[in-house]
C-alpha cells in the first residue's frame, strides 16, 4: 500500500519538526535502526527511518540514502544543529512519543511493510 | 548391579518426594484434541494424521468424557470396511482415567499397572475432560520442578538477608569496593554485575536492585568510555544504598548541558557500540532518589547516587 | 506471549540450545542504544537489537530482560554467547530486519513497554 508522509503524521499523531512542505512524499517502506552504519548499508530509497539518534549525522545519512523522512521515537528532541541541517537538506523530521516497537507496530498495521 | 552413590540416592528421594507433592493437573497437557461421539470413523483419518497422535478422547456435548478411540480402532475399521461407522460404536467405553487432583505417585502406579501410553484427565466434581497426560509429561513436570527447587535452594544458601538484623549496632554499613579499568569495553559491566549479585544475596527487593544496577552500570560505562579508569564503591545499609563513582578523567566542562537528554561528546565508534547517545547521566538520575555530580576539568568526576528502600 | 510463539513469528533460530521456550514474555522493545533500553524497558520484556557485543547481555542482566533476539541475521560474538549462558539469558537470531520484527510481533499482540499495563 502506498502512503504519504502526511497521512502517517495524521494517523500516528506525529509532531512535525522540519519539512512540513515535503509531506506529500510517498513512503516505500520502513527502516528501524539506531546504528548509522546499518542504515547506510541497508535502508532503501524512500523509506521512513525510525530511530532514537538525534545527532546531526542522521541528516547526512538520510540525505545520502534519499530517506523520505526521519521519525524520532520516545519523544526525543533533536539537537539544534540537527534541525538546522534538516531544514537545509529538506529532510522531514517527525517526533513520536511512542517507543520504536510501538511506533513500528502501528506503521505496520497501517499497511507499511516491506513485503 | 551398580552401586548408587549417596548423592544420587538423595536426588532419587527428592524426586519421590516430588511425586507426592505434584498433582496430575500441574503436569498434564491442557490443549487436547477431542472428537465427538457422532463423528464417523472416517473423520479420524485427518485428525490422527495431522496432529500425529495415536488416539483421542471422545466427549459429549457437555464436554464429559465418554470414551477413547485409537489408531488401532481406525485400522480395524479400515480392514473390515467399517469406515462409515460412528465413533460411538467403535470406541472403547470403559476408559481408565486420572483425576486432576490426583497425586503424581498414583498416576505413575496406574501407568505401570495398565501399560497405556496416555490417560485422559477428568475434573473430579464435574466429570469434565480437562487434559491428557503421558509419561513424558510426568518426566517433564518433575524435571522442571526439580530445577526450580534447586535454584531456590541456591539462593537460600547464599542469602545473607538476616545480616542487618543479626549484627548489633545502631547502624551497619557493608562496603563493596571495585576498580574500573578505563578503555576496556569488553570488561565493562563487571562491577555492576558483581554488585547486583551481592545485593541479591542480601535479599534487597528486586525493584531496588534493578535501579542500583542500572545506575551503577551507566556510571561504570562512563568511566570506561571517557577516562583512564576509576573506582566504584557501594555502601549498603538496612534502608539505603549509596554508590560512589570516581574517576581521574578529563572532567565535565558544563554539567547542566551534560545532563540534557541526548547531549553527548562520545565519538562515533562508541555510538556504534550502542552507547554514548547522551542518556547515561539521565538514567543515573532517573534511577536514584538523590544524585550529586561534581566535576573539575582536567581533574576528574565524582558521582554520588543514593537509593532508599 | 510464549518464547516459542515469538520464535515462530520471527522465524528465529535458537542460539543457546538449552533454552526454555515456555518462558512468558510480556512486552517487546527494539533498540540499538543500550542507555535507552536501560531507561525505557521494563522487566519481563524481549529485547530486539542489531548489536551483538557483550554489553547487550550486561544490559539485559541489569534491567532483568527475559530474552534477546538479534535482528538482520546477526550472530553474536562468542564472548556474548558465553556471558548469556552464564546469566541464563535466552538468545535468538532472526533474518528479519528490526522493522519487520517489531511489526510482526506487535501485530500478533505483543505490547510495547509504554503501553503495557500491569494487572
Amino acid at each position: 500500500m502506498v502512503m504519504k508522509l502526511r497521512e502517517i503524521v495524521k494517523e500516528l499523531n506525529l509532531e512535525v519538526k522540519t519539512g512540513d512542505d515535503r509531506l506529500n512524499t510517498e513512503i516505500t517502506g520502513g527502516y528501524a535502526s539506531d546504528l548509522l552504519s546499518d542504515v547506510m548499508a541497508n535502508a532503501q530509497k524512500g523509506n521512513i527511518w525510525i530511530t532514537l539518534q538525534i545527532h546531526q549525522n542522521i541528516v547526512a545519512v538520510a540525505t545520502l540514502k534519499e530517506i523520505a523522512g526521519i521519525i524520532l521515537v520516545n519523544g526525543r528532541c533533536p539537537e539544534e544543529d540537527t534541525l538546522q541541517k534538516a531544514i537545509q537538506e529538506k529532510i522531514p523530521i517527525l517526533v513520536s512519543k511512542l517507543s520504536t516497537f510501538e511506533l513500528v507496530g502501528s506503521l505496520y498495521q497501517l499497511g507499511i511493510n516491506n513485503a | 548391579m551398580k552401586k548408587t552413590t549417596p548423592l544420587i540416592k538423595e536426588k532419587i528421594s527428592i524426586i519421590q518426594e516430588l511425586t507426592y507433592d505434584l498433582k496430575v493437573g500441574e503436569v498434564m497437557k491442557k490443549e487436547i484434541i477431542t472428537v465427538s461421539s457422532d463423528n464417523l470413523i472416517y473423520d479420524l483419518r485427518n485428525i490422527l494424521r495431522e496432529k500425529r497422535i495415536s488416539g483421542t478422547p471422545v466427549v459429549n456435548k457437555q464436554g464429559e468424557l465418554i470414551g477413547i478411540v485409537s489408531i488401532e480402532d481406525f485400522i480395524k475399521c479400515l480392514a473390515s470396511g467399517d469406515i462409515n461407522a460412528t465413533v460411538f460404536s467403535k470406541m472403547t467405553k470403559n476408559v481408565e482415567i486420572l483425576y486432576e487432583d490426583e497425586l503424581l505417585v498414583s498416576a505413575i502406579n496406574k501407568f505401570d499397572r495398565f501399560g497405556y501410553g496416555r490417560f485422559p484427565v477428568i475434573e473430579r466434581g464435574t466429570k469434565k475432560l480437562v487434559g491428557i497426560i503421558t509419561k513424558g509429561d510426568i518426566i517433564h513436570g518433575l524435571l522442571q520442578r526439580l530445577e526450580n527447587e534447586l535454584q531456590e535452594e541456591e539462593i537460600k544458601r547464599f542469602r545473607a538477608s538476616h545480616i542487618f538484623e543479626d549484627i548489633i549496632a545502631d547502624e551497619t554499613t557493608l562496603k563493596f569496593q571495585y576498580k574500573v579499568v578505563g578503555g576496556d569495553f569488553s570488561q565493562a559491566g563487571k562491577v555492576a554485575s558483581g554488585l547486583k549479585k551481592n545485593l541479591t544475596r542480601l535479599g534487597i527487593p528486586p525493584a531496588i536492585i534493578r535501579r542500583v544496577s542500572i545506575a551503577t552500570y551507566e556510571a561504570e560505562m562512563n568511566i570506561v568510555i571517557y577516562t583512564q579508569g576509576g573506582e566504584i564503591t557501594a555502601f549498603v545499609q538496612a534502608h539505603q544504598i549509596e554508590v560512589r563513582a570516581k574517576d581521574t578523567g578529563p572532567g565535565i566542562p558544563d554539567i547542566k548541558k551534560a545532563m540534557q537528554p541526548g547531549f553527548s561528546t562520545a565519538p562515533e565508534w562508541v555510538r556504534e557500540l550502542g552507547f554514548g547517545a547522551g542518556m547515561g547521566l539521565n538514567n543515573i538520575q532517573q534511577c536514584s532518589d538523590k544524585m550529586i555530580l561534581r566535576s573539575k576539568v582536567g581533574k576528574g568526576t565524582q558521582i554520588k547516587m543514593l537509593i532508599f528502600y | 506471549m510464549k518464547l516459542h510463539e515469538i520464535k515462530e513469528i520471527l522465524e528465529a533460530e535458537i542460539i543457546c540450545d538449552d533454552t526454555n521456550l515456555e518462558i512468558e514474555i510480556k512486552m517487546g522493545c527494539g533498540a540499538d542504544l543500550m542507555s535507552d533500553v536501560l531507561a525505557f524497558i521494563k522487566s519481563e520484556s524481549l529485547l530486539l537489537t542489531g548489536l551483538i557485543n557483550p554489553q547487550v547481555i550486561r544490559t539485559a542482566e541489569m534491567a532483568d530482560i527475559k530474552a534477546i533476539c538479534f535482528v538482520r541475521g546477526k550472530m553474536p560474538l562468542s564472548e556474548t554467547i558465553k556471558l548469556a549462558k552464564e546469566k541464563r539469558i535466552p538468545l535468538f537470531s532472526t533474518k528479519l530486519p528490526m522493522y519487520e520484527s517489531c511489526g510482526r510481533l506487535y501485530q500478533k499482540g505483543l505490547s510495547g513497554c509504554s503501553e503495557y499495563k500491569d494487572k
